[in-house]
């Protein structure tokens, strides 16, 4: 049977880990340890090697959710986990120094795969920050010729995440049945 | 001070030695991206304070004594609660003092008129747990086809779905409480100002500052009365005017709050009962600008394949209803909506309609995507 991947990325403290918990069928496999450079000023544990879960769907097959490690010194894994990915979902966190150039990063480090697929990008932590609002983001999307959908997320509700991954899913086919 | 701020706030600093000074100066600049520069004293328009130097009491009361007018922010280890004074706990984090600076500037642009006044000091000391609560951070609210004539609405004798009564199935926002709700907006907004819509209806205040407005009515009322021409109805007719004694009641009613792209999204669909703008040439293609933030707005039957498709390329709106075979209310709704929003323009030019070509990726894997999206629905499939 196919393979077929979701893939969760974004830097340390966005929400995939979360995000792959509020969607997946079964407990999401973690591989967290505790922080012991510049992550733990953000939290206390963090994924080193990938988040997993899954999504049964009728007939038995398995849509497996992936998460990339936050960290950069991980990122000769990523190109090993998209290989055969459905879409990415970006996910970025607005309390950051910069979620901008995060973004940017993202993009232009999956941007072959972006090419090949689609992306979807959830902005969260937008309750502790406002700012930049959605609107900054799409400015700065525009600038880069992309129009993906972006949304404020709470990786933690399930309509929330469930949301930008269809719209991620319609992105690359909006005619799609409902 | 103008009305409209351009540049960044003006702080002076108080109770803070040379390191903290130039630190402080650094950090401002820095992660707070600019948005307040130290200055001296004279020059301010904000007080910050070390609340925790040696002084600070004595600072304290010397600052509010000599320049009430002034903003001040405390910086202390230990939780503050001191009337009319932005407090931020140390250690520094960006986001609470971005907040606070944010609070200073619209207590100076407040300050500019009196009647705003009292409604700023109420709206921006008030608790942040209580605030978290309002229902500006309601998440999505999803319609299927099932449920979807019943929330919206219809119009007697009109049938939306019908192409030969297309022509019939337009409306006027500025006919319904929705475009004076705009209109309204688009003063506060430019006025920056707190202003109270005077509609003989229920109380609306519009918060520019922050995006939100505070109703006093649930979303039965609303439903009922966003229906109803304007024109219709006896009474005084709309009215603005500068927010004052109804801020009174505003603080024990957090509840009433709804960010204001969300409440005039359902505001239009409300409105539309399923027609379409009568800004818009049905038969001329028409662009979305970028996806609406769907986790925070009523999500219409298929309105997520509308964006996916208008994203794609312009189209006219009955083309947008054969290409995904589905009912013209659906997208006449979703349209309202995002035009109401700015989301929606009608592509004029001819490059307007060659910005991306309708070509679609190739998907051979429709059916599984389609798996996947009945699932994310909790459909039984």
């Amino acid at each position: 049977m196919s393979q077929y991947k979701i893939i969760f990325t974004g830097p340390v403290g966005a929400g995939k880990t979360t995000a792959i918990e509020s969607i997946s069928d079964v407990p999401p496999v973690k591989t967290d340890a505790t922080a012991s450079d510049m992550t733990k000023n953000r939290k206390s544990s963090t994924t080193v090697a990938m988040d997993y879960g899954i999504m049964n769907l009728a007939g038995g097959e398995k849509i497996h959710l992936y998460g990339t490690p936050g960290q950069e010194r991980f990122d000769f894994m990523w190109d090993i986990l998209t290989t055969g990915g459905i879409g990415l979902i970006l996910l970025l966190d607005n309390t950051r120094a910069d979620p901008f150039q995060d973004m940017k990063f993202f993009l232009d480090t999956f941007q072959s795969f972006i090419a090949k697929t689609n992306v979807a990008i959830g902005v969260t932590q937008m309750d502790l920050s406002d700012k930049p609002a959605i609107n900054d983001y799409h400015v700065q999307l525009q600038g880069m010729g992309l129009k993906p959908p972006v949304f404020s997320v709470d990786a933690r509700i399930k309509s929330d995440v469930s949301l930008l991954v269809q719209s991620l899913l319609y992105s690359l086919d909006p005619e799609l049945e409902e | 001070m103008n009305n409209k701020r351009k540049s960044s706030l003006r702080v002076a600093l108080h109770g803070m030695d040379g390191r903290t000074y130039k630190t402080m100066v650094m950090y401002l600049q820095g992660p707070c991206k600019g948005a307040a520069t130290v200055v001296e004293d004279l020059d301010a328009e904000v007080d910050m304070i070390d609340a925790d130097s040696v002084n600070a009491k004595a600072l304290l009361e010397q600052r509010q004594t000599e320049n009430s007018v002034r903003p001040i922010i405390v910086l202390s280890l230990q939780e503050l609660n001191l009337d009319n004074v932005l407090y931020v706990k140390k250690p520094v984090k960006t986001a609470d003092m971005l907040d606070a600076l944010s609070k200073a500037e619209a207590i100076l642009t407040a300050k500019q008129n009196p009647s705003d006044e009292v409604l700023f000091n109420k709206k921006l000391f008030i608790n942040k747990d209580e605030h978290k609560k309002t229902s500006k951070h309601q998440t999505a609210m999803h319609l299927d086809e099932g449920n979807f004539n019943a929330f919206i609405g219809s119009i007697p004798g009109l049938d939306v779905n019908d192409p030969k009564q297309f022509p019939n199935a337009s409306y006027n926002p500025k006919e319904y409480f929705q475009g004076y709700f705009q209109s309204a907006c688009l003063i506060a907004q430019t006025k920056k100002q707190v202003l109270h819509l005077n509609s003989g209806w229920k109380s609306l205040i519009i918060f520019p500052h922050n995006h939100e407005i505070w109703l006093d009515a649930d979303d039965k009322q609303l439903r009922a009365f966003a229906g109803l021409p304007i024109s219709s109805l006896s009474g005084p007719g709309m009215s603005l005017t500068p927010a004052s004694a109804h801020t009174l009641s505003v603080k024990k009613e957090l509840d009433k709050f709804h960010n204001v792209d969300a409440f005039l999204w359902k505001l239009a669909v409300w409105t539309s009962k399923g027609r379409y703008p009568v800004a818009l040439d049905i038969h001329k293609p028409v662009f979305l600008k970028h996806w609406p933030n769907f986790t925070r707005l009523v999500v219409t039957p298929h309105a997520l394949r509308i964006s996916a498709l208008l994203i794609a390329s312009p189209k006219t709106l009955p083309d947008i209803a054969e290409t995904l075979k589905i009912k013209p209310q659906y997208v006449f709704a979703f349209i309202s909506a995002a035009h109401a929003l700015g989301l929606v323009k009608q592509a004029k030019r001819q490059a307007d309609e060659i910005v991306q070509p309708p070509v679609m990726k190739n998907n051979e894997r429709q059916g599984l995507l389609t798996r996947i999206i009945s699932k994310l629905r909790g459909h039984k499939s």
